[in-house]
């Protein structure tokens, strides 16, 4: 085995493991200094993984198997790329926002890395253990991450929600996977793939299929298992609820493709319906749930939501423009809602409310973060020029053609169009606040540590970046996509 | 004519679930001891299935890690806990009617797909032997990669556990 192809991973257990182990000996009032020193470490080990994957390369093969449970691939190294980036702008903020804890400021970052290990080996995985085994850690380094400020309420009733619900997704997702092994006699996606047209006729498999993807829907807070994210974005720590909101569903996002576009395509492109259905309710409930909300956390959990019905459209889609499609998206995301969420936990790190009309007078008291929050709502929006209108072309560019064949996807293009036209009156109502909100209390400027200031600039760069250059983003996710193999449903064509 | 160890297998496979659901769903006891208890004999009788599957030493560490270990931990943290207020909580008939359609449902889609399933040994696999050797030779060969996150966890856990239940916070 080449140890070389973990070497990502290896470094960044290895920086978790240092940062809980620094804290020893460090004086209490220099623990912030700790977050710095991982955000440098998390930014060098993005140097290093800016490699792309010449070639396919599996490890650690299970007997009878004949590829490994874990893959590197380009799919694979730009999801890492993806994670180790969110987590450099979510540390970033976290050293801004720890002085809200009470407690085990250093811990926090070093969950952080674990949460993120976990999130990189799900990127390159290709067997259900080393996806259980993954998804497990995140799931459960983020039960703590969310009830971090046990002095609040609402942080420990955050972490519980999640700790139970995740906990009821895993169990029902550890069952479907025996079910899996118990039908096809191994775990191996490349295995289930060669298989999959005598699968596709086992009830028991298809079952344990269906019992996976509760568990992966989960993860990215889809209809019907959304009911969670409102509340757990609401009550955790604001970087807890960036991480999760970016890391925790592109996790759920590169495992959905893995599954549904490599392992199973033939089974997915029987199910077209299913995602199409899946995918419009998710919009609509998201879409709908968000227009009366006044807390600006509670709205983001219901904008993700929406958000998780968007990524969706992509797997309704069963084609590689879909995949594109998605990849797109979830990078355009990446910067939007890290942007959103960098100003949001600058603001509540000193106002204890997070209420819609606290943000009235910003543009006063700091038009820096002023603008990026506005960029982030109106990408978040679909606004052109920026990042998430063209993630949300690409993805309705993908149902397009099918539309003509299938008329289901023509009902699915009309629901999305409805879900981006409530989507500006919600995303706006936070704009309007901002910029034309009530007579603001307090005027004196927020004050910004150049760490903040660094990850705000990079996400809104990336938000223009994703929104007037489309074609280079589209060029280094190509050979990712080409990994996936999507099959489209009888009787559908690419193009019409 | 069945042979001997189809008939464990229905007895033990039918006190499992018996069990299981005398320990959630108990009609005459709602002390959580009780169904403590019943959570005990669901996993001993879980570990005559794995017997029968020839998978002894997952049988042993079955007994003596969750009969044993877990549940005398989960029997301190009832004790810790305020058992009269639980008995004055009343059943919300709405969660109680929504849950029995979840598990209805659930159990529907299980017993159709498994009905509907024929009994096929997939092709290339061979019977695994549970041995301890061959056990520890899967785990720490091929399994190695998932074995090793689990070890994170397990760190992850306890600086969670640590961190959130602290006495003082300074």
């Amino acid at each position: 085995m080449n140890s070389s192809l973990i070497v990502v991973e290896i470094l960044v257990g290895l920086l978790g493991l240092g940062v809980l182990l620094a804290d020893l000996w460090l004086p209490a009032r220099n623990r912030r200094q700790l977050g710095w020193a991982a955000a440098l470490g998390v930014g060098i080990i993005f140097f290093v993984s800016l490699k792309d994957a010449a070639e396919v390369t599996y490890a650690f093969t299970a007997p009878g198997a004949k590829t490994g449970m874990f893959v590197q691939d380009s799919l694979a190294v730009f999801f890492k790329q993806f994670f180790l980036l969110a987590a450099l702008v979510v540390i970033l903020m976290a050293v801004e926002y720890s002085d809200r804890f009470a407690t085990g400021v250093s811990e926090y970052f070093s969950l952080i890395l674990f949460a993120l290990l976990g999130m990189l080996f799900t990127a390159s995985t290709n067997d259900f253990t080393l996806m259980f085994a993954s998804l497990e850690l995140i799931t459960i380094t983020f039960v703590i991450l969310n009830s971090f400020q046990r002095d609040r309420a609402s942080s420990i009733e955050a972490g519980v929600k999640y700790l139970i619900l995740g906990g009821t997704s895993s169990a029902i997702m550890v069952f479907g996977i025996a079910l899996v092994f118990g039908s096809a006699g191994t775990t191996n996606f490349n295995e289930i793939a060669a298989a999959q047209k005598t699968l596709a006729t086992s009830p028991v498999f298809l079952t344990g299929l269906l019992f996976v993807l509760g568990g992966l829907l989960f993860k990215i807070a889809a209809f019907p298992f959304q009911i969670w994210a409102p509340d757990v974005y609401q009550g955790s720590p604001a970087p807890s609820t960036a991480f999760l909101a970016v890391g925790s569903k592109a996790a759920g996002i590169v495992l959905l493709l893995r599954v549904l576009f490599s392992a199973v395509p033939a089974i997915t492109a029987q199910w077209h319906h299913l995602f199409a259905g899946i995918a419009a309710i998710t919009i609509l409930y998201g879409s709908l749930c968000a227009i009366p909300q006044r807390s600006i956390k509670r709205l983001m959990g219901y904008s993700s939501i929406a958000n998780a019905g968007f990524l969706l459209l992509g797997i309704a889609a069963v084609s590689k423009a879909g995949a594109t499609g998605i990849i797109y998206y979830i990078a355009g995301y990446l910067f939007t809602v890290l942007a959103a969420f960098t100003v949001i936990s600058v603001i509540l790190a000193r106002t204890e409310s997070d209420d819609i009309s606290s943000l009235s007078g910003l543009a006063r008291r700091s038009p820096g973060l002023a603008a990026g929050l506005t960029l982030a709502m109106a990408s978040l929006a679909g606004i052109p020029p920026l990042a998430g209108f063209v993630g949300k072309f690409l993805l309705l560019k993908a149902i397009i053609p099918l539309g003509a064949q299938d008329p289901v996807y023509y009902g699915l293009l009309a629901v999305a169009v409805i879900g981006v036209v409530i989507s500006i009156y919600y995303y706006f109502g936070v704009i309007r606040a901002i910029y034309w909100g009530g007579k603001p209390t307090d005027l004196t400027p927020i004050p910004t540590s150049w760490g903040v200031r660094g990850a705000l600039l990079l996400c809104v760069i990336g938000i223009f970046w994703l929104g007037v250059m489309p074609d280079t983003l589209i060029q280094i996710s190509t050979p990712a996509v080409e990994v996936l193999r999507p099959e489209l449903p009888l009787g559908l064509q690419a193009k019409p | 004519m069945p042979q001997f160890t189809d008939l464990l297998f229905y007895a033990f496979a039918g006190l499992t679930l018996l069990f299981g659901f005398l320990c959630v769903a108990n009609p005459l006891s709602r002390n959580p001891v009780t169904s403590a208890m019943f959570l005990v004999l669901t996993i001993i009788s879980m570990a005559g299935l794995f017997v029968l599957l020839h998978a002894f030493f997952l049988a042993a560490v079955q007994i003596l890690v969750y009969a044993g270990a877990v549940m005398v931990l989960f029997l301190f943290v009832i004790m810790l806990l305020d058992l009269k207020e639980e008995d004055r909580r009343k059943l919300n008939k709405t969660a109680v009617g929504l849950g029995s359609l979840a598990v209805l449902g659930l159990a529907g889609v299980l017993v159709r797909a498994m009905l509907a399933a024929k009994p096929v040994i997939a092709a290339g696999s061979k019977p695994v032997e549970g041995s301890t050797k061959e056990l520890g030779r899967i785990l720490f060969e091929s399994y190695l990669l998932p074995f090793e996150i689990l070890s994170i966890l397990l760190l992850v856990a306890m600086v969670g556990v640590i961190l959130l239940s602290k006495k003082d916070l300074k």
